[in-house]
Formats: structure tokens, C-alpha cells, sequence
């Protein structure tokens, strides 16, 4: 009886559940699920420290200017945005702005001049720590970097306002383009905590979209704006940043139709999307590569005394150059890119076509070209035990890289295995990656496997300036006073053409000097559901102007 | 008796809370020592380093490190583990976000492991080494030796991939909103089975084991066979007196499994993208959030604490010779 009775509640349950056993289906048709690896934790652009937060704030939040890629010529173009208009003064030392007149924040406030000063003091106050702090160089500010707004800012009306720059200064729409954020919300609020007002309120909103529902780490729901003046009666109108951590999930639910887009697919998985009748494969070029960092300097030297010697090991450009032959990058992009990519001959991204010197060829696998190198260099296998030394040092190092990253991982084993032919020993060691990067960062490695995602726009000062604290991500610390000059004068710098022309005697020099193993550049593979029309993929990320985009009726 | 009960009780949380305030100490000293810091994700190396040093200053961890820990044990026994430096927020706000789900989750999961496992065991036992015994036991050897992962890609391939039954991540329907209570309840049970087969099949394989050997030893005591003798019927010496003596060992271990479901079920929370406090102790651990992992720490220290406590109180109930080894 009572076994009965056990069987009768199990038999409820089992009710109670299979009506409902159905994956989601979409209520409405018109909405479009964005997959993303983990949670934001803001939706505040002064807090996007990460690239789904900056897209996400980018959605919501409205800026002076828009940047669109112009595919023909390799560069950005601005439009109008919140400004309709301006008119830069003869030296470009400022900038008169008319702004719009018809934006509304979504409780009904008026955008007007005072919100736009109101967002670059806010930027740019260390209570704050924004995202953005320390980036208003060309600003006038006092030594904490926060924006003198009585010099800087002249406001002629609610919507007309002059922005003044720092005499000296090159200004560029960059300078401007920034989210503005509603001064009525957070005036008055203790700057120091900013970033949780907005757990205690619904954002406040002047963009393409606005936030309809954020329940943490599952989903953040974005409704089109119609008041707004980016508002596309033919877009989509609503867009879900889906949070699904696991790689294999996110694929699955994509073939499912339970998500629309997918980014970082990985190269193995192309072929089957591709098959799909309901997806669309696009690639996103030239926007990330991976490189082989080569310490130029001595970094226990440095570390203890700041002091800039050159490395026993990869001090001499030579050596670095035979290093560059040594490696098979070839066999990597092969192997474990399956060719989505192309290989690296310098820094400069093969998306910006009027600056790329497209002349430099990527240095080749040459390994007897490397021996010889090496050997010119004084580089040699004296006592037959396979590893070269010179004045007794051998030719052995460890090569790190963060752990975690089986693209790394492959790379560094392949690395390890060429070196090992030419007679240099290369130890692997994976670190975990906070302490990759802080380590890095610090110039306390040797050598490792790490890449960078290019800025737009270019800025190869910070990566290449031998004043280590101009060159902040100049991590392999490389020393060229001609580089200096070139970086120096191409930040001065108003006409385009000087300015290519400059780029291409760095990118000559850089060439010549493999202060770092170019590897290659990776495609970021992304896979959506062709119910999306519309969707152009930019170096700007693939969602830029998700707007625009519409669904297949 | 009572007096002395309450008394050894007493000294036995006394004891637990002292092994705790210990691990959340060793905690803070390591956590300190290790490499990593927590302010690398707000300082742009693009900062100058009077401008990064400004923003590191901001997070109070230059002082001597006794005197973080001296002003650490006083928030801590005001009940105030700080700030997170990722949510911004009191940590344990940002615990009670994830517990709720983490304690409702693990102990449904529980349940069914614990239920499955006792009606496995008494099946197989029914008739020892026969078809369905060996079956079960060597399926059961097959989902053990599984891991967690392969179960839940495989569950959501299969029912969600291939048969389209369930959802293959997240908590509940994007528009769940608009559903009515029983809509509501229906849709949280679909997105709740895959995520409950995958954390519970391994703990059903662990205590179908321990309750199938330990029915099958208790069965083979010569008082069982003293007890036929006597007339009583199979299902009587069964239910009074082989279940009890058998299910005793195996409320000590059932104990420690529910303090460690507690503590999060991190790679079925990442599968299905699950709420979980696994998810959040490895993210706090992973951005350096010292404040949140040492909460994540002491709740789960705490769990496990309570959920041993209780498991050896109902053992102490169902042997009272037990009670002062147990409890001391």
C-alpha cells in the first residue's frame, strides 16, 4: 500500500514536469539572443571594464560621436551622434559642438550640455576609478589627471558647448568619444561609490536600447528604445545577453536555435557550422595576434634597479632575428588555427591599409638560416651537448604563458621542439594568468607566448616608446632611438600621408630589429542564426551598430 | 543525562566554530601571500605610476599586514566580511544572491541521490548477486567512474541537442515574468532536470554502494538468522532491524556530501550556467576578491560544520551509546 502510494506521488512529478519538458521558444520572433561567457558586473560605461560591458553600455548610453569603419580605406569615419554638428577652430585647439535637441533620457529628462561636462568629471575623478581614468591626456587637469571643467569646458547654451584642449595638444574625435551619463541621477552621490547606485536604481538611458530586466548571471534583457533618436522601426527589438559559461553549451544552443550569435568559435568546429543550413559563419580579421616576447633587457637587473641592460640571451637583434627564423608559425596557424588567420610580419594590423607597409613579408621557418645567425652572433655548440653557449653562458631559458589557453599551450610546445633543433633549450612553464599579466606587465619575464588585440585608433607608442613609462605595453622593453623620434613625431603629426609614411620607416625599423616573434594574426570566428539580416562585422566588434540590425520575416 | 547532552553539544560548536575562525585565519594569511593582486583589473598600465599608485592606495592593502588582519577579526566578529572589490557591495549581500539557490539545488539533489540509492540498494539486495544486482552494480561502477562533466555535455546533447526535451542552460524562460505561479513552477522543474541528473547521478552510484554492501553485511549477522529462526517475517527483520543497522554508517557520510553540495557544484553550475556559490568562489578566487572569498570560505566551512553536527545528532539519536564519542 504504501509502495503505492510512493509510486503514485513519483507518477505527479513526472506529470507535473513533462508538459513543460520543451526547450524555450521564443515569444517573440523579433528579438535576437546574444551568447556571453560570464556576467557583467556593470552597466555604467564608467565601469565597462570588460568588452560585453563596454557593448553593453555602448547600447544603452548615447556619445558625442559615433565611429563607423570605412572598409575601403582601413580607418574610422565620424558621424554626428549626440553632437549633430561642429566646427574645430583653425589650430585645433578646441571644439564648438551643437548638440541635439529632441534626446531624452528614459525618465522623461532632457539630454542637455550640462549632463556632457558633468560625465567628463565624472571619467576622469580618481574617487570614481572609471574606466577611463588617466586617458584625458590632452585635457587641461590637475596632477590626478581630473578634467579642469572651468578651463576645458565653455557652454554657450543647453546645446551648444565649446571643449577647450590643452595647449600643446593634438586633439581627435577620440578625445569626445565617450558615453555621456545622466548628471541629474548621480550628481550629488558619493563619487566613491558610485558604481552601486545603479544596484539600487534602474539605469537611466538615452541609447539604442534600454534595460529591460538584468537577473544576475543569467540573463541581461535589452528593449529598443523607441523615444530614442537611434530608434529602427525596422530593427530588432530586443536584444538578450544569454550568459552561458561553457563552450560546448554555447554551441549547442546555438545549432538549437536557443541562441542567435556565438563568438570565439573555434577553428575546429567551422566546418559543422558551416553544413548548418540555419547559420552563418563570419570572420573578423586582423583585430588580435600573438607574439613571442623576447626580454630585451635584463629583467632581474631591472627589477632591483630600474636599470636597462640588455639581455644575455636576446639583447642582440641578430639573435632575436634567428629566433624568428627558427620558429614554425606556419605549422601552428596550420595545425591549430586551421588556417583562420594569417601570419604576422610586424604590429601594424593588416586592417589598416593606408598606414601597413604590405611590402614586409613574414620572416620565413628557415632553420639552417637561423644556425647561421646564431653562429655570426657567437652563438655555438662548443662541447657537442646539443644546447649553443657563449663566453659559457648557454643558450637555455624558460618560456612562459598563461596557462588555460590550448592555443598557447600547442604554440609553445611547437616553439620548444623548433628551438630544440637549432640548440637552444627552451623550459615550458604555464602561469596562471593574473599573475601572467602582472609579471609581464612588471617586465619580470624572460620569455613567453602572449598576444595583444590591435586599439583603434592605432597607438604604437605605448607599445614601442624605450621611455618605459611612455611605453607602458612596451613589455619586451625594446630600446631604439630612431623608434622614439618616428613615435614622436607621428603623435604631432596632422597630415595622413606624413603619418603613413612614418608608420611604414617604424614598421622598417621593427622589422629589421624582431624585438618580439610576430606569430599571427587571429581570426575571430563568429556563427549566427541567418534569421539576423543586416549584420556587418567591424573591427569595432561584432556588434557595433547591432541597431541596424532586422530579422527575416 | 540532559545536562550533560547539552554540555557536550555546547563543547562541540564551541570546537567547530574555533576550527573555522582557524581555516578563514589561514585563509587570509595565504590569500595575502599569494601572487595576483586584486586592484590589477582597475589600474591600466597605461596609468603613470603616481596615478596607479593613487588607485592601489584605494584598497587598503598596504597597511602591515597584522593590522589587516586585526581590523579582518573585528569585522568578521561583527559579522562584516567588507566589500566586494568586483560587486562593489557587502559581501554578504552578494552571498545571499547565490545561497538560496545553491541550498534549495543541493538538497533536491540530495534527496533524490539518497532516495535512489536506498531503492537501488533494497532491489539489488532482494536477490544478492542475481541479474538485477549485477546490473545496477555495474552500472552504477560506470557513472561513478564518470566525470561530471562528460555526464552533463552528454545529458544535454542527447535531450536538449538531439531530442529537444529540455532547455540545455540557465534557471528559468527569458520571459518567465509573464507566467502564472504554476507556469512558473512547471518551467523552473524543466530547466531543473538536467542540471539535478548530472549532480546527482555520482552521489546515487557513492551511496547505492555503501548501502548495498552494508544491507548485505548486516543481512549475514548471525542475529538476522537468530531472528528467522524465531518466525519474524523477511519484511519485518528487514524494515526493523537491517535497514537501521545498515543505514546508520552511511548518515556520516551522507553528512559531509551535503556540506560539500553546500559549497557549490561548480562544473554543473558551469554546464547550465547555474547561480551557484561554486561559480562564485572560483571567480572571486580567480579576480583576487579577497572579501568574497573568504565569505564564499566561512559559509561553506560553516555548511559543512552544521551539516556534520546534525548528521551526527540523528546518529546519537538512533544509538544513544553513541552520543559522547560522536559529539566529542
Amino acid at each position: 500500500m504504501k509502495n503505492k502510494r510512493i509510486l503514485l506521488l513519483f507518477l505527479l512529478l513526472v506529470l507535473a514536469i513533462v508538459p513543460s519538458c520543451r526547450k524555450e521558444v521564443p515569444v517573440n520572433e523579433n528579438r535576437v539572443v546574444v551568447a556571453i561567457s560570464s556576467d557583467i558586473e556593470s552597466t555604467n560605461p564608467a565601469f565597462a571594464f570588460t568588452q560585453n560591458e563596454g557593448n553593453i553600455a555602448g547600447l544603452l548610453y548615447a556619445s558625442l560621436v559615433q565611429h563607423k569603419w570605412n572598409f575601403a580605406e582601413g580607418k574610422m569615419d565620424t558621424y554626428p551622434m549626440l553632437a549633430k554638428s561642429w566646427q574645430w577652430s583653425k589650430d585645433s585647439s578646441s571644439v564648438n559642438l551643437k548638440l541635439r535637441d529632441d534626446v531624452k533620457w528614459s525618465d522623461g529628462k532632457p539630454f542637455t550640455s550640462a549632463d556632457v561636462v558633468f560625465t567628463f568629471d565624472v571619467y576622469s575623478d580618481p574617487l570614481v576609478q572609471s574606466r577611463f581614468y588617466g586617458t584625458f591626456k590632452n585635457f587641461y587637469a590637475d596632477s590626478s589627471q581630473h578634467v579642469n571643467l572651468q578651463k576645458t569646458f565653455t557652454v554657450n547654451s543647453p546645446y551648444d558647448l565649446t571643449i577647450n584642449f590643452k595647449k600643446g595638444s593634438i586633439p581627435s574625435f577620440f578625445d569626445i568619444d565617450f558615453p555621456i551619463i545622466p548628471q541629474h541621477i548621480y550628481a550629488g552621490k558619493d563619487r566613491k561609490n558610485l558604481v552601486t547606485i545603479e544596484k539600487e536604481i534602474k539605469p537611466v538611458t538615452d541609447g539604442a536600447f534600454k534595460l529591460a530586466s538584468w537577473e544576475k548571471n543569467q540573463a541581461i534583457i535589452l528593449k529598443q528604445n523607441k523615444d530614442s533618436f537611434l530608434y529602427n522601426p525596422q530593427g530588432i527589438s530586443e536584444i538578450i545577453f544569454k550568459i552561458v559559461p561553457d563552450y560546448n553549451s554555447q554551441l549547442t544552443q546555438l545549432k538549437n536555435g536557443e541562441i542567435d550569435f556565438m563568438q570565439d568559435v573555434k577553428a575546429g568546429d567551422v566546418a559543422a557550422l558551416e553544413k548548418n543550413g540555419g547559420l552563418d559563419v563570419s570572420f573578423l580579421k586582423g583585430t588580435q595576434y600573438d607574439f613571442i616576447g623576447w626580454n630585451n633587457i635584463d629583467p632581474e637587473l631591472y627589477a632591483k634597479s630600474k636599470k636597462v641592460v640588455p639581455n644575455k640571451l636576446f639583447g642582440d637583434p641578430k639573435v632575436r632575428t634567428a629566433l624568428s627564423y627558427a620558429v614554425n608559425r606556419k605549422e601552428i596557424l596550420q595545425e591549430f588555427l586551421n588556417n583562420y588567420g594569417q601570419l604576422a610580419a610586424g604590429p601594424i594590423a593588416p586592417i589598416f591599409k593606408s598606414i601597413i607597409d604590405t611590402s614586409l613579408e613574414p620572416i620565413p621557418y628557415d632553420p639552417d638560416k637561423a644556425k647561421q645567425l646564431l653562429a655570426s652572433a657567437g652563438w655555438k655548440d662548443e662541447d657537442n651537448s646539443g644546447v649553443l653557449k657563449k663566453n659559457g653562458i648557454k643558450f637555455s631559458f624558460t618560456l612562459n604563458y598563461p596557462s588555460g589557453n590550448p592555443l598557447r599551450e600547442f604554440a609553445a610546445n611547437v616553439i620548444q621542439n623548433n628551438l630544440k633543433a637549432v640548440g637552444i633549450s627552451a623550459k615550458l612553464e604555464p602561469v596562471e594568468p593574473e599573475v601572467f599579466f602582472q609579471k609581464m606587465f612588471a617586465r619580470e619575464l624572460n620569455a613567453w607566448i602572449s598576444g595583444w588585440s590591435v586599439q583603434i585608433p592605432v597607438d604604437m607608442k605605448v607599445l614601442w616608446h624605450s621611455n618605459l613609462d611612455k611605453g607602458p605595453f612596451n613589455v619586451v622593453s625594446f630600446q631604439n632611438k630612431s623608434v622614439d623620434m618616428i613615435l614622436d613625431k607621428i603623435e604631432k603629426e596632422r597630415s595622413e600621408n606624413q603619418k603613413a609614411a612614418l608608420y611604414k620607416e617604424l614598421q622598417d625599423i621593427i622589422y629589421k630589429e624582431q624585438p618580439v616573434t610576430f606569430l599571427y594574426w587571429i581570426d575571430n570566428i563568429i556563427a549566427f542564426n541567418n534569421r539576423i539580416q543586416n549584420v556587418t562585422i567591424t573591427p569595432l566588434g561584432p556588434l557595433d551598430r547591432c541597431w541596424e540590425w532586422s530579422i527575416k520575416k | 543525562m540532559k545536562n550533560e547532552t547539552i554540555k557536550i553539544l555546547l563543547r562541540r560548536i564551541f570546537a567547530s566554530l574555533l576550527v573555522l575562525f582557524l581555516l578563514i585565519t589561514f585563509l587570509f594569511f595565504l590569500l595575502r601571500i599569494s601572487p595576483g593582486e586584486p586592484y590589477q583589473k582597475f589600474v591600466s598600465p597605461e596609468l603613470s605610476p603616481k596615478l596607479a599608485s593613487l588607485v592601489k592606495n584605494s584598497f587598503d592593502l598596504n597597511g602591515p599586514l597584522i593590522d589587516q588582519y586585526k581590523s579582518f577579526v573585528i569585522n568578521l566578529c561583527r559579522g562584516n566580511f567588507g566589500i566586494s572589490y568586483t560587486y562593489r557591495i557587502p559581501v554578504t549581500e552578494v552571498i545571499a544572491r547565490y545561497l538560496p539557490f545553491t541550498i534549495i539545488f543541493s538538497l533536491l539533489s540530495f534527496i533524490i541521490q539518497i532516495a535512489s540509492a536506498f531503492l537501488l540498494s533494497l532491489l539489488s539486495v532482494k536477490k544478492i548477486n542475481g541479474k538485477l544486482d549485477k546490473t545496477i552494480s555495474k552500472a552504477g561502477l560506470v557513472v561513478y567512474a564518470l566525470p561530471s562533466f562528460v555526464i552533463g555535455v552528454s545529458l544535454v546533447y542527447i535531450f536538449s541537442g538531439l531530442l529537444n526535451l529540455f532547455p540545455s542552460s540557465g534557471l528559468s524562460s527569458f520571459d518567465s515574468d509573464s507566467f502564472s505561479l504554476v507556469q512558473k513552477l512547471a518551467d523552473y522543474s524543466n530547466h531543473m532536470v538536467l542540471p539535478l541528473i548530472t549532480l546527482s547521478l555520482g552521489g546515487i552510484a557513492v551511496f547505492y554502494k555503501y548501502l548495498r554492501d552494508n544491507l548485505i553485511d548486516v543481512y549475514n549477522k548471525p542475529f538476522v538468522e537468530n531472528l528467522r529462526m524465531h518466525g519474524f517475517s523477511e519484511k519485518e527483520i528487514t524494515r526493523k532491524h537491517v535497514i537501521p543497522n545498515a543505514v546508520s554508517p552511511l548518515i556520516a557520510v551522507a553528512g559531509v556530501e551535503l556540506g560539500l553540495l553546500f559549497g557549490g557544484a561548480l562544473i554543473t553550475e558551469v554546464i547550465f550556467a547555474l547561480p551557484g556559490m561554486g561559480r562564485l568562489t572560483v571567480n572571486a578566487i580567480l579576480s583576487r576578491d579577497y572579501p568574497l572569498v573568504t565569505g564564499c570560505t566561512f559559509v561553506a566551512g560553516l555548511l559543512v560544520i552544521i551539516t556534520n553536527l546534525i548528521a551526527d545528532l540523528i546518529k546519537a539519536k538512533l544509538d544513544k551509546r553513541l552520543l559522547r564519542g560522536i559529539l566529542n
